[in-house]
């Protein structure tokens, strides 16, 4: 028995007239229910692993408000009844792949029976020609168990925190300076992202590290993986892990254009690239990699074959 | 691997009990907590407030005073020192935590009001010296360091990890300065955050033997009601704001938490007189004791002891339920064998539970008081 990918969807901003994370991650949920052929009700644990908001709400979880439009177990809880618990996870573009580690273990503890990740970014400083990190969009991906099916079956996550000053990011407080009206306000909390020169080629030694590691621990060779779906996509980070791993292109889920440039959705659209081409039906043993800010790597390998 | 414990269709809550099929159980191994040493009086800041308010809040919530962070401190400082306390209340050393998940609502740290990344996690783990844990940040309102916990246990008892730990600082009492700008009356939606104080709690977790410590866990997100209690950054000045319907989220927490609580007391296989300490999120005075009076009405029993820590304190967000867990080891009110369950409530509305028995863990607490 293991855990099985439902279903994995991503969606761009294109359509929605205002991209609030909220919206997208909703959006994202919505696509990803009706390809499964699922309820919202049937969800037991919805995990959300956006970082960037157009709000910055602090409380309560975006979870929790994604659960609420999505309708997913509203109401009073009766005796007999069956409800949906709902929290943020955060770990930048790794907290997917961290979503997933959680979720299949409470599969496979029998703690719930669907799980739902949902992830959405946009940019919160719009306008702002040095703010270009983000490309508004949302993923949803459901997961369940398959008595058939390996399906995830060894994580592995690593941090080099030499590296934890390459990529920052958070609100600053920005006084308001000069002649004030009443009730006007005092200032704002401005969204710093500081990437210093060199993170990426970073990223890439260090998802080499970790992967390598990973795989050496299995007792597996990279011939062995039948498609490698990555986070995040840029070809700073990409093509150069692939070259040095000597992995060929046609085992690697590349993201369509529209979705290039995605943040936390990088995993779920990578995946979502690989169903639509049928390479992940096609694939046995699939590896999931993500690398972000800390720096941190999260991998995850996934096996489409008999337990 | 662990034994499968299906969910029952007729269960609400997403509900971990360490079944007797050979699994692994899960036990709170420590507790620390890192409290500011600034503190600030109720009549004080009722006193600073810009509008001639007239509100006796001491005597609405119990709140004589909360501890508030002084120049230098922040969320992270909070939250390592707390980890730092738990281990040294712990047999564990850093290096033995395989896991670490910081639960923290305010992540600030250095020039950032609020971090995103790398996550807060990653920092407390290098500060600590548990350099070779896995890390994540979770955030779930005032409910945050249990649902660490929840993570953890599954992790635990499937033989994952065998040690892990939940951290969260909570630097909050910027909401108390921001609310004291803007309250006008005893009826503004700021008024909950005229109780909040700073705190940093952790806590560590570890294998133990099948049936022995944490006896059922417990959560559930009652979405409807999601827009109860809203946070979000201030533009008074830095930090947030906090807007809550307090009559609305007691009245809804009191009427639908009764059938969950019997639900968890059930897949306990106890009694609500049998758990000897009931923690419950720390708000106010008076709603903790409503609520207790409702329970007891209507499932026919009540626990033997309410913990209500407000009046040092006040409500220190996602830390509560382990400050004043850690407040009654320290004072050796909690003796081996008693069972206490963790009750959170959070905006959401997020309901955890936690049922327990304390066990070794109390000989280590005590002789610094």
């Amino acid at each position: 028995m293991g855990t099985r990918i439902e279903a994995a969807s991503a969606v761009t901003s294109h359509g929605l007239r205002k991209p609030t994370a909220r919206r997208l991650a909703d959006a994202a949920a919505r696509t990803c229910l009706a390809h499964a052929g699922r309820k919202p009700g049937d969800i037991d644990m919805l995990i959300n692993t956006g970082i960037y908001r157009d709000d910055n709400m602090g409380e309560p979880a975006l979870a929790a408000l994604i659960q609420e439009d999505i309708g997913a177990n509203l109401g009073q809880p009766p005796l007999g009844g069956h409800g949906t618990f709902s929290f943020d996870l955060l770990n930048g573009t790794c907290g997917v792949i961290t979503a997933i580690q959680i979720e299949s273990g409470l599969l496979d503890s029998g703690v719930i029976r669907l799980g739902a990740i949902v992830t959405s970014d946009v940019d919160p400083d719009h306008g702002d020609p040095r703010a270009t990190l983000v490309r508004p969009a949302g993923g949803a991906m459901l997961l369940a168990r398959d008595d058939d099916l390996a399906g995830f079956t060894d994580f592995y996550a690593e941090t080099f925190p030499e590296y934890d000053h390459l990529f920052a990011s958070g609100l600053v407080w920005q006084e308001r300076h000069g002649h004030r009206l009443p009730r006007q306000a005092a200032g704002q909390h401005a969204l710093v992202i500081d990437e210093k020169p060199g993170y990426e080629a970073r990223l890439a030694d260090c998802a080499e590290e970790a992967s390598r590691r990973f795989l050496r621990r299995l007792g597996l060779g990279w011939g062995e993986i039948d498609l490698l779906v990555p986070a995040p996509s840029s070809p700073g980070f990409l093509d150069v892990l692939t070259r040095r791993l000597g992995v060929p292109g046609d085992r690697v889920a590349y993201v369509p254009e529209d979705l290039d440039g995605t943040y936390t959705t990088g995993p779920i659209a990578a995946l979502q690239a690989a169903i639509r081409s049928g390479r992940l039906g096609e694939a046995r043993t699939i590896l999931m990699l993500a690398a972000g800010a800390g720096i941190t790597v999260t991998l995850a390998l996934y096996r489409q074959a008999p337990p | 691997m662990a034994g499968i414990r299906s969910r029952q269709a007729d269960q609400w809550l997403a509900l971990e009990s360490p079944g007797s099929d050979g699994s692994w159980g899960c036990r709170i191994e420590s507790v620390g907590v890192k409290l500011p040493a600034g503190r600030l009086a109720t009549r004080d800041l009722i006193g600073q407030t810009s509008h001639r308010t007239r509100i006796q809040l001491e005597r609405l919530t119990g709140i004589h005073e909360r501890h508030v962070v002084g120049p230098g401190e922040n969320s992270f400082t909070l939250a390592a020192g707390a980890a730092r306390d738990c281990l040294a209340h712990s047999q564990r050393r850093a290096p033995d935590i395989q896991m670490l998940i910081s639960t923290s609502i305010t992540r600030s740290r250095g020039r950032y009001t609020q971090s995103f990344e790398p996550p807060l996690s990653l920092y407390v783990k290098q500060a600590i010296g548990a350099t070779q844990a896995a890390n994540f940040d979770l955030s779930n309102a005032c409910a945050g360091m249990l649902t660490g916990v929840f993570i953890l246990q599954d992790l635990i008892t499937r033989g994952e990890i065998d040690c892990g730990m939940v951290v969260s600082g909570e630097y909050i009492s910027h909401l108390n300065w921001n609310a004291a700008r803007q309250i006008h009356s005893l009826f503004s939606k700021q008024l909950a955050s005229l109780t909040l104080g700073d705190a940093g709690a952790a806590v560590i977790v570890e294998r133990a033997p099948c049936g022995a410590g944490i006896e059922v866990i417990g959560f559930t997100t009652l979405a409807e009601h999601s827009r109860l209690c809203l946070a979000f950054p201030s533009t008074v000045g830095p930090g947030a704001q906090m807007y809550t319907r307090s009559r609305t989220l007691q009245k809804v927490a009191i009427e639908d938490m009764a059938p969950l609580v019997a639900e968890v007391i059930g897949a306990a296989g106890i009694d609500l007189a049998d758990i000897d300490y009931l923690i419950p999120h720390q708000t106010s005075a008076r709603a903790i004791r409503a609520g207790t009076q409702e329970f007891a009405r209507r499932l026919g029993a009540r626990p033997k002891h309410v913990v209500v820590n407000l009046e040092e304190y006040g409500n220190t967000s996602s830390t509560t339920l382990f400050v004043a867990l850690h407040k009654y080891l320290e004072e050796q009110r909690i003796h081996k064998g008693d069972r206490v369950m963790l009750l959170a409530l959070a905006s959401g509305i997020e309901i955890g539970m936690a049922i327990f028995t304390v066990d070794s863990q109390v000989d280590r607490y005590g002789h610094t008081h």
